[in-house]
């Protein structure tokens, strides 16, 4: 239930390899932005002109090596998708001036900053909040080990910046030619106090959790940032239809049901946008195609009913939802 | 007793060369004391510091910790929560967050939200007292925290208090740089008429202002007079004053009496150390200890150091109350004059000035 959307404006756009730009946002009224701690995302809200309304999550990279960005700005780096998504949008559209919205910042992948040695694991754009944290546990001389993992050197956004913050603690991995990151070896020399953070594909994630279970580390040793919103790929447009109300809205194959009914006017309980909250499930009356879950708040047995789904990450494969209110 | 006085936030709008004023952002990157070490225990306690909220608790393992006070849920006070182990958890929902203010557990959910999380904040314990930093947590270097090596240095002993001023700390400070009100606002303990008028001797080097005074073959102030027992008699008073931070004002006293009595030192020192810590941008948080260097242990002496100390502390919490009323009532602006003696609390002002700018990312 967050409505209260900055304005800011792109300031300036680099290119960092080639699918990978950082643009700066700049506050439109000069004022200060909200202040951030490391690990903290902003929404940006853009439309597409086929699809409609979307929201995409951008990591809030801090700074350029130890110099904090002016209070006025932040800096976000978008990767451009092969599929032509919101990223390829941003990529085509934004120039310097380009008016957009984004959200306050929120941080779901706060950095634990006690005694701790904090193991930080990138792969691909994931390095964006990592970035951050980099810069802060260099900044504490606190005790960490930084890991980025890309397919080549080349594709790597902040590779030179992240080894010449991190120095003897930081590692560059390309596993462009079929060469895994060994993720039982790297946690298994780990310390006690290890506490790591990841945020990469699903299955890297996945292979740091693993990892870690197999070794017996509790849960809570690791932290990720699991943007479950972001298109897979396979999604198609439908219509939902409303029971109660009769309205009927298309939902584009890169918006989201929820932004979606928002866009058309009406107004639909959420809170976290990212499956976890449990505010936005709405019963299903009839789908013709199954329902694609992506959500973290519904049991299993909810899930397999086809009767309910969380409209901010979830969807149809099909071309009509009929939805109860 | 006054009503607190609420100031109103200045728009931040900053001009080279300006002086701090009540309105002045207050300067965030800064270590300042949070309590004392005693208070903090296996209690939750909640204090506002730099107008946000705190809850303060211990560790099985002795860590303090501190979080803000506000579930992020429905903003429950965490202080009225309860401690299991390491975990606090929310007296409202249940919900459970460890020391970094990571949310482990909400009952009423199938797993626990990522975006459930407490702000903690840097936090550190020095001797008697616990620092904490309500600034960027990123640059709270523990080499940052004041010396206060005496408060718990046996060759040392100290009688202390705390008080809650309706005051601005600017305003505080400047009191503690300006020793010319002593005889005036503090006659007979602090204070003799000679004082105010030696020579004052101030210098910045870097963020700390001092203040050196030297005044020869003169009357010794009642305040440590009467201790060292030394009334009768002339002595050569030296005092080193430091604004040592926008958290901390020490002072180096020393008294030197050239012809001893049998048996007695010819030096006696005192440490006066003032802790102070914004509640709000017009209230503060106040603890001072005196240290004295002899007659450790005698109960006499603690306690007239003690009733000294607490009556001249009064006069100067009376005196900004006062004086803050009088600027936020007055609906006449005025610009107060500033003389010679002023030198040190305009310096200091100017400092926090430009502290205070730094942080709303003014480059003048």
């Amino acid at each position: 239930m967050r409505q209260n959307l900055i304005n800011v404006s792109v300031r300036q756009i680099r290119q960092l390899t080639p699918r990978v730009r950082e643009y700066l946002l700049a506050s439109s009224d000069g004022k200060r932005l909200p202040s951030y701690q490391a690990g903290a995302h902003v929404e940006v809200h853009f439309n597409l002109p086929e699809s409609g309304p979307v929201v995409r999550h951008y990591s809030l990279i801090g700074g350029d090596l130890l110099v904090d960005d002016a209070l006025d700005t932040y800096r976000i780096a978008v990767q451009r998708e092969d599929r032509r998504r919101g990223s390829a949008f941003l990529h085509e559209h934004l120039e310097v001036g380009s008016a957009l919205q984004i959200s306050v910042p929120m941080n779901n992948f706060p950095i634990d900053r006690r005694g701790n040695k904090s193991l930080l694991i990138a792969g691909g754009i994931g390095i964006t909040p990592i970035m951050a944290m980099l810069r802060s546990t260099t900044r504490r001389s606190a005790d960490f080990e930084c890991v980025y993992a890309g397919r080549t050197l080349a594709e790597m956004a902040y590779h030179e910046e992240v080894m010449q913050l991190a120095g003897q603690h930081g590692s560059i991995h390309e596993s462009g030619a079929g060469n895994r990151l060994d993720f039982p070896a790297l946690l298994s020399k780990q310390p006690a106090s290890t506490i790591v953070y990841v945020c990469g594909p699903l299955s890297m994630v996945d292979a740091v959790r693993s990892a870690a279970q197999q070794l017996g580390w509790d849960n809570s040793r690791v932290r990720s940032e699991l943007f479950t919103a972001g298109p897979t790929g396979d999604e198609v447009e439908f219509d939902v239809e409303i029971r109660k109300s009769g309205h009927v809205v298309r939902v584009g194959r890169d918006t989201t049901i929820l932004d979606a009914l928002t866009a058309a006017g009406l107004h639909p309980l959420h809170d976290c946008r990212r499956g976890e909250c449990g505010l936005c499930p709405m019963t299903v009356v009839e789908a013709d195609g199954p329902i694609t879950h992506n959500d973290r708040y519904l049991s299993d047995e909810e899930r397999a009913s086809q009767r309910t789904l969380c409209i901010c990450v979830s969807r149809i494969q099909g071309t009509r939802l009929v939805l109860e209110a | 007793m006054s009503a607190v006085i609420q100031i109103k936030q200045a728009d931040t709008l900053f001009e080279a060369g300006g002086f701090a004023d009540p309105n002045t952002p207050l300067v965030r990157n800064c270590w300042y004391v949070a309590g004392r070490s005693a208070e903090i225990g296996r209690d939750i306690i909640s204090r506002r510091l730099l107008g946000i909220d705190v809850a303060m608790y211990r560790t099985l393992a002795g860590e303090p910790v501190a979080v803000r006070n506000r579930c992020p849920h429905r903003s429950f006070p965490l202080a009225k929560g309860k401690l299991v182990g390491d975990i606090l958890s929310c007296g409202y929902h249940g919900m459970q967050f460890d020391p970094s203010g990571h949310c482990i557990n909400m009952p009423s959910m199938p797993l626990a939200p990522t975006n459930a999380n407490v702000r903690s904040f840097p936090i550190a314990e020095r001797g008697p007292l616990v620092w904490i930093w309500m600034g960027n947590p990123d640059l709270a270097d523990e080499g940052l925290i004041p010396d206060t090596s005496w408060l718990s240095d046996p060759h040392w002993c100290s009688v202390t208090g705390d008080f809650f001023m309706k005051c601005d700390y600017v305003s505080m400070h400047e009191n503690l740089l300006d020793q010319t009100h002593f005889p005036f606002l503090h006659p007979g303990s602090v204070g003799t008429p000679e004082y105010a008028r030696s020579k004052l001797d101030v210098r910045q080097e870097g963020d700390e202002i001092l203040l050196n005074r030297a005044l020869r073959n003169s009357p010794p102030p009642g305040i440590y007079g009467v201790p060292a027992e030394v009334m009768h008699k002339n002595v050569d008073r030296f005092s080193e004053a430091k604004f040592q931070s926008p958290a901390m004002h020490v002072a180096f006293a020393k008294i030197v009496d050239n012809a001893p009595d049998a048996g007695k030192p010819s030096e006696y020192r005192f440490n006066i150390t003032h802790l102070i810590t914004p509640e709000t941008q017009g209230t503060i948080h106040y603890w001072w200890f005196n240290s004295r260097d002899f007659k450790h242990g005698d109960k006499e002496a603690d306690d007239f150091m003690y009733t000294a100390s607490e009556k001249a502390y009064l006069e100067d919490v009376d005196a900004l109350e006062w004086i803050l009323q009088v600027v936020t009532a007055d609906e006449e602006k005025q610009f107060d004059l500033n003389f010679a003696p002023d030198k040190p609390g305009l310096l200091m002002r100017r400092m926090m000035y430009e502290r205070a700018a730094a942080e709303a990312g003014y480059r003048f």
